[in-house]
Formats: structure tokens, sequence, C-alpha cells
């Protein structure tokens, strides 16, 4: 994986990856919803967190439709259900109790990119990174299965976080679009990693076990490279001015 | 460890485990905070926790001293930092650029239970599992670096989430029965595989291992108790650290 990746393309109105979106069942940040939605070829809610939408997007829930809705339906609402349903929304029943939400959202994603055909980049995950400790230990479960599941870059976005897992291997990410916070760390949450960094404050050459680092800003700022990795990299997002609906 | 130990003891006004409290930088629960500082042995605050601790005890400060504050003060305001050295706490500055706030307030924690002699059973911590995501994996990287730095439980409790490393060390046996306890438990190898056995989850563990990509234990939950009889113990047995996570009732006290 030596190509340069831009993590925050997503957020950025000019970025040009072609994206997925799930939703996961956290509270919606109002302008990664706007900004993702509008570039996002697929949009699906991972159970509960369509109430999360439905209650985000009022007065224009016609705007918001997502392509689908799957999960074991235990935190949805009935209304908010029926509504979707409605209007076109599929409803994907997946009652396997071995796997997260998330994990069988993003199976039902791929399985719809495949089959339309879609040429897709990136799929970014809204929520996940907050609540319960459990969840958020799952969302980055589900992460690792994605490795096994597709060769496309998953990322997940809550608040000011980032989280994507790095496979093994180089990877060249690029942080200079502005939208980047002045933050990021790197978590072996697997297993202890062998790991080369540049670009960081506190670079690596190999370690076990990491704490968060910080960036250095220069102008203009070097791109980062890691190496040998199976790592789950985050990287902070300032915040940033109210964009438009 | 095959003595039977109570998580949410600390959280029970009738609790008996002695504590001493160490607050972290995230907003404070007002509850959780009356009840574990009326019951701690010291109590601190790491860094911009402070600022949290000065805004939530409005009008009664002088109630909710903290022994010391320790970290590299940038992110404490400059106003509660005099304000709780004129009072009397004291201000550890903690320059080590290679351990968090959070290590090193706790290795100042545990100097000083030793230093005074003082006949301890737990840490809690309050904050550490919410707000940026590398911080809270900061948080689980103190609970590593605690096993090496004590053999206390060290605990750590914010919103309705409690996380507890559990040492690779005999058999834990963990009672739940306290009624404080939520509907969510969970087991998650952060450090690595875990060859694990439990029993009293809903969904145990026979001998399989526990690691990322293969099997994470989240959403689980406790057995069922039959009508009129307590809950069961959940016991664990894990081959290298794991961390348990269980939900905290959600509702005031």
């Amino acid at each position: 994986m030596d190509k340069e990746w831009v993590p925050l393309d997503c957020l950025l109105p000019s970025g040009t990856q072609k994206i997925c979106l799930i939703i996961l069942n956290q509270p919606l940040d109002k302008n990664y919803l706007h900004i993702l939605w509008r570039k996002a070829l697929l949009k699906a809610c991972a159970d509960g967190a369509a109430n999360h939408l439905y209650e985000v997007t009022a007065g224009c829930h016609d705007s918001f439709l997502p392509d689908y809705i799957s999960g074991d339906f235990d935190s949805i609402t009935a209304e908010v259900k029926a509504f979707y349903a409605d209007k076109g929304s599929k409803l994907i029943e997946t009652a396997d109790q071995d796997l997260t939400d998330f994990t069988k959202c993003l199976a039902v994603m791929l399985e719809k990119i495949k089959d339309q055909q879609l040429q897709v980049d990136t799929i970014v995950t809204l929520g996940g990174l907050a609540g319960r400790i459990d969840q958020i230990m799952a969302s980055v479960e589900t992460l690792h299965h994605a490795l096994n599941m597709t060769q496309l870059p998953v990322l997940v976005i809550q608040g000011t976080s980032l989280a994507y897992l790095l496979r093994p291997g180089s990877h060249r990410l690029a942080v200079n679009t502005g939208l980047e916070g002045d933050w990021c760390g790197l978590i072996p949450v697997g297993g202890p990693c062998q790991t080369v960094t540049t670009g960081l404050k506190w670079n690596l050459i190999s370690n076990l076990w990491i704490i968060s680092d910080l960036w250095s800003f220069s102008v203009p700022l070097a791109l980062g490279t890691v190496q040998r990795t199976h790592l789950e990299t985050c990287l902070s997002r300032k915040p940033y001015a109210v964009f438009g609906p």
C-alpha cells in the first residue's frame, strides 16, 4: 500500500474520493453528515442509527433517506422504522449474534457495491468512537474484520476523532488538507507491532506500545509514512466552521 | 486472584472497599464524584481534570479540594491552578513525555499510599473512557502499566462504562449483584490474544481465544438468574491481560 492516501479527503468539499457511508448508533454530527451524504454513492444506517438520522434531519427527511437500514432492529423505534420503510429504504435484518451491527452493515454494503459494480475508494463510518466502552472496542473489532472482507479502506469518524486500521505494510498518509487537528496516535490494538514512522513529532523505529503523539506542524507539512504496521491510527479533526446543508 | 471482588462496590453507599480516587480530564459525573470523594483516602486530579472539578463543585469548592494535582499543566487553567494551590492542594509537575498524565498521576498516588502507609483496596479513576480516541486507548495503556506498578486493582469509570484489566493470574471472581450493574458486559483482548474461560455470562467462553479480528466479546450479558436468587459470580480465567468492561446502571443514586 505505497500510494499516498488522504484520510480526511472525505470531509473536504473538494475531495475526490468516492465514498460509501455507514452511520452507527451514536449522536450524529450534522456538518459531517451533510458533507458525507452529498458525496456518498450508498448510505446505510446500522439499526438505531436511523433514530439519530431521523432526529438530525427534521424538516428535510426526504433528502436523507438511507438506501438500507440493517441490524437486529432492537434499537430502531417502530416509528422511524416505518417511516423509512414507507419511503423506500430497504430493511435488512441481520440476526447473526456473533457479529456486531457494524460488521453486518459493512458486509451488506460490500455486497451492494459488488452487485451494483460501483467504483468506491473509501467506506466512511460516522459514529462508533464514543458511548459504551465495549461498543467502541467493537468498532475496532469491525475494522479488523474489514481487513479480510475488503481491500477498501474503512474509516471511522466521530467528534474530533478519526480511526483507521493500517494493514501490515507501508502507508503514506497525506495530512495536509487543513482539516487535521493537532494530535494523532498509533495504537497496537491487536497485539505488538514493529513500527517505523516518519513525519510524526515522535517517530518510531520499532516499538511495542505507543501513546499519543503530537503533530509538529511545519509549512509545508511533511508527508507521514508508516511502515510495517497492523495498527490503528487515530487522527484528530479540529472543529471547523459550519457547512451549509 | 481467587477471592471474590466487587467492581461496583465503590459506588455502593454501603460498600466496604477503601479507595483512592484519580480524576481525569473529562466531564465529571456529579453523582459518581460525590460518592467516591466521600470514601476516598486520597483524591487527585490529572492536569485539566481540576478544571472539571472546579466547575462541577461550584458553591462548595472547599469540600472538594484534591490532595494533589499532577501533570504537565498544559490543560489546567491558571485560575483553577492558583485556586487549588492557595487552598493547599499540592501541585506536582510530571514532565515525562513517554508517560501519560494518568500513568504519572497513578505513580504519585502509589507513592503517597506507601509513604502514608495507607490500607487501600482499590484505585478508582473517573473519566478516561470518552473524548479523543487516542486518549481512551491511553487509559487502557495506563491500566497495562498499572499491572506492573501495583497489585491494587485500578478501575476506570465514565458514563455508564466501567473498565478493569484482569491479570493473567489465577481465576477472577467478579461479584456483579450490587444492583448497580447495567445489562451489558464485555471482554476485550486489547494487548493480544487471550485464552479465556468464563462462567456467569450469557455467552461464556470455553478455552476459546479472544483476539481482535477473530473473536471479541462485546454486548455480552450476565446469565439469567432464577427468580428470588442472587446473580451468580462471573468468573474469568485468562492467560494474558484481558480488559473486563461492564455497564453501570444509568440513573441517579
